[in-house]
């Protein structure tokens, strides 16, 4: 075994097919070429732990995942299927009961739902029976690339606890990117969107809870 | 005909110039920018001498029509287009013969790099547009298409940097320019995954020797080198941008 | 002056194929306050830009944004026979190219019936207003005349692109330069190096306004088009006449339609004036 060498800094940008080390162990969006080096395969942050490289994604798409939270929207009822946009290359289906062909939905609603199954290759399944799940009314639809969602949530919560706390409004952050929003007024709404499109922007600079903080209060506190 | 091409006495002078006053091995004024488009997933827009290239990712995304999804990996495709107004004299629009063959190779070339086998079942749409055209549209097309991908978040082994190589008389040329393409003796694009050394386009037009061939060759590799330079750079930039508003609290930008 | 997604990847989720109607539950009520979710006017049009430089090999050009929709138009120039019926008339054709890298919805192919739709309106009001002279544009009345091709590229669609692309081919228009043709004494033309403006009178301005619910917005963005009821673009000259109207979709009132022509009447001297660098006849594009 080669001693390890690391050609990054931690939270430094990578291009694809950026050297990153060597003999260390590869982690998330990192492969190995042929010579062993450590390459990472997105454009994206260097995270360096212990002897562990990972790229932490800057864009990315939902792919779903068993057990995965997703915010859909309806997008075709037929023969007994329901079809829904996840923000995803794949659309997933509903397959509700004989008895209750549309489960009271139609198209262009937005649902709360579960990943029941995915194989890769068949549809991913969805499905709305567990308590908690199912139409959303009255709110916002926003898109984040859903490779900011943990960003967007925070350690243990903290980041959306400070979104929704301080304006006021219900948000829900979806795994596959789809945030609903139940703002108190427009001007919450405004300062969230702010404040999300911040996230995404500069989320590999340090110090993000603080600038998000200050942020909704100049503009919460300023005049509408 | 309003337009008529007039062909320079020379295209190489006593001075060694070239047409447009270049050295034989000086490449023509090159400018990349990323992210210039909002609806689409990733995008570029490269200025490279005259041309204009505007290169744009949608996905991975579903396939339409369905049973052209690919079981155990990615459907690539690309789209080369040049536009009605990218020549003095219009063009039709709409897809000729030149342009599917470009599609191809140029479809080979970005698929090389590309983790296909990651998104099995989903199409990764890539389409070039060259909105102003000035010789050397194909590899500025790959060279915009490459760094669309990246900003796309699409899994690759590495980018892809393309050139091409000319030959005026027994000079070997690099980045042949608008005059050279319509009246030089060969022309030679290449694209290359630099990191790896890996050729994933070659085409060629007209002969060279055995010396003129190695001399095109390790040109385009040196050629290619600099335009990965310029693309890491391209794609570094907005966040380096982000980072000194922050860092800087200058808030004006 | 461009910002990449990157930079703005919070959108309010859109999508041209299925209306939501989440989103236009709360746009109405947020009109019922007075406002629209971007926090326009309900007459107010989004920022128009044009990006400096060249991007095409055309006689003139503009890429042009209306707010985050991006367009770039070319005109090409050519000589060739009039049409038999207006013999002493330069040709005009116009072509809208809606690129698949403009929205996830649009797909490569011959054009569909929405962008030829946009490329007629465009048309219509270009010519309504005479906008271009064409009797200027010929060379020998009944035999040669100037053919000019107007090609419209959406390059990003945010929304109202009939709009974005009259306004864009209006600058490109007012900027092109083109060769001067003589005939010898035998008739064959002559291309001379002289370069010769486009002939244009004043601007032509087209206006787009949807109606959700009772409530009429002017420069509908892309999620207030899918939210809409209804949709109607006018055509007004430099005297303020009506040139050209298209109800796209939808209906609307008798009221509703005059007051919508004073409401860009009005608009059309405001943007007028926001203008008046960009338009000056003959600019150069660099």
């Amino acid at each position: 075994m080669n001693k390890p060498e690391v050609y990054v800094k931690d939270r430094e940008i990578v291009i694809p097919g950026q050297k990153m080390a060597r003999g260390m162990t590869p982690g998330d969006n990192v492969y190995v070429d042929k010579d062993g080096f450590l390459r990472s395969s997105l454009l994206g942050l260097a995270s360096l732990e212990g002897n562990k490289v990972d790229v932490i994604p800057l864009a990315s798409t939902y792919i779903p995942k068993v057990n995965d939270l997703v915010v859909g929207k309806i997008e075709k009822i037929s023969g007994g299927t329901i079809l829904v946009n996840i923000n995803s290359p794949f659309t997933a289906v509903i397959i509700p009961p004989r008895n209750n062909k549309n489960l009271g939905l139609e198209v262009g609603d937005v649902v709360l739902a579960k990943v029941k199954a995915f194989d890769g290759m068949s549809s991913p399944l969805l499905t709305l029976e567990y308590e908690g799940l199912g139409k959303i009314s009255g709110c916002v639809l926003l898109e984040i690339d859903p490779a900011k969602v943990p960003r967007v949530i925070g350690r243990r919560g903290s980041m959306l606890n400070i979104l929704s706390s301080k304006t006021g409004s219900e948000i829900l952050v979806a795994q596959n990117g789809f945030v609903v929003v139940k703002p108190r007024d427009h001007k919450s709404l405004m300062a969230i969107m702010k404040a999300l499109n911040i996230i995404q922007e500069e989320s590999h600079i340090s110090g993000l809870s603080d600038r998000i903080s200050r942020l909704l209060d100049t503009i919460l506190s300023g005049g509408s | 005909m309003l337009y008529v091409e007039k062909k320079p006495e020379k295209l190489i002078d006593e001075n060694g110039l070239r047409t447009d006053g270049r050295r034989p091995r000086e490449m023509r004024p090159i400018k990349m920018e990323v992210g210039v488009l909002d609806r689409a997933d990733g995008s570029a827009l490269v200025e490279w001498g005259g041309n204009r290239i505007l290169a744009a990712i949608f996905g991975p995304r579903e396939v339409h029509p369905k049973h052209m999804a690919l079981p155990d990996r990615a459907l690539v495709r690309v789209r080369y287009n040049m536009a009605p107004f990218s020549t003095p004299e219009r063009r039709k629009p709409g897809p000729d013969r030149r342009s599917i063959e470009l599609s191809k190779v140029i479809r080979n070339a970005l698929e090389q790099a590309i983790f296909v086998e990651k998104y099995p079942g989903a199409a990764i749409d890539i389409f070039v547009e060259v909105l102003r055209s000035d010789a050397g549209t194909r590899v500025a097309g790959i060279t915009a298409a490459s760094l669309a991908l990246a900003e796309a978040g699409i899994a690759m082994k590495g980018l892809v940097a393309a050139c091409s190589i000319g030959k005026i008389g027994d000079v070997i040329v690099v980045d042949p320019g608008h005059d050279e393409d319509m009246w030089g003796d060969a022309d030679m694009p290449i694209a290359v995954m630099f990191e790896d050394r890996l050729i994933t386009l070659l085409q060629m037009d007209g002969p060279m020797d055995e010396s003129q061939f190695s001399e095109a060759l390790s040109l385009g590799m040196s050629c290619c080198e600099l335009i990965y330079e310029l693309q890491k750079e391209a794609l570094r930039r907005p966040f380096v941008f982000v980072e000194r508003k922050v860092v800087g609290g200058d808030q004006t930008v | 002056m461009l910002r990449g997604r990157l930079w703005e990847g919070i959108k309010l989720y859109e999508e041209e194929s299925i209306g939501s109607s989440l989103m236009k539950e709360y746009m109405l009520k947020e009109l019922k306050n007075g406002r629209r979710i971007d926090g326009r006017a309900f007459h107010e049009i989004r920022r128009v830009e044009i990006r400096p430089g060249s991007y095409t090999k055309s006689c003139g050009e503009a890429w042009l944004s209306l707010g985050g929709t991006k367009v770039l138009v070319g005109v090409s120039a050519d000589i060739g026979e009039p049409f038999p019926d207006t013999p002493e008339k330069g040709v005009m054709v116009s072509n809208v190219e809606l690129l698949p890298l403009a929205s996830p919805s649009f797909e490569p192919g011959p054009p569909d019936e929405n962008s030829i739709e946009l490329a007629r309106i465009v048309d219509r009001a270009l010519r309504s207003s005479k906008y271009v002279d064409l009797d200027r544009l010929a060379i020998a009345p009944g035999k040669l005349v100037y053919l000019l091709f107007l090609d419209m590229y959406v390059l990003d669609h945010k929304g109202n692109l009939a709009d974005a692309l009259t306004l864009a081919t209006v600058v490109a228009l007012a900027r092109s330069k083109i060769p001067k043709v003589s005939l010898s004494s035998d008739g064959t033309p002559i291309v001379m190096d002289e370069q010769i403006p486009v002939p244009v009178s004043d601007p032509v301005i087209n206006f787009t306004f949807v109606r959700i619910g009772d409530y009429i917005l002017l420069d509908p963005s892309l999620e207030e088009e899918i939210a809409s009821d209804a949709m109607i673009t006018m055509a007004i000259d430099g005297q303020g006449r009506v040139c050209s109207i298209q109800l796209r979709r939808g209906f609307f009132r008798d009221v509703e339609i005059k007051k919508m022509y004073e409401i860009a009447r009005e608009k059309r001297k405001e943007l007028m004036s926001s203008l008046e660098g960009v338009l000056k006849v003959g600019q150069e594009t660099t």
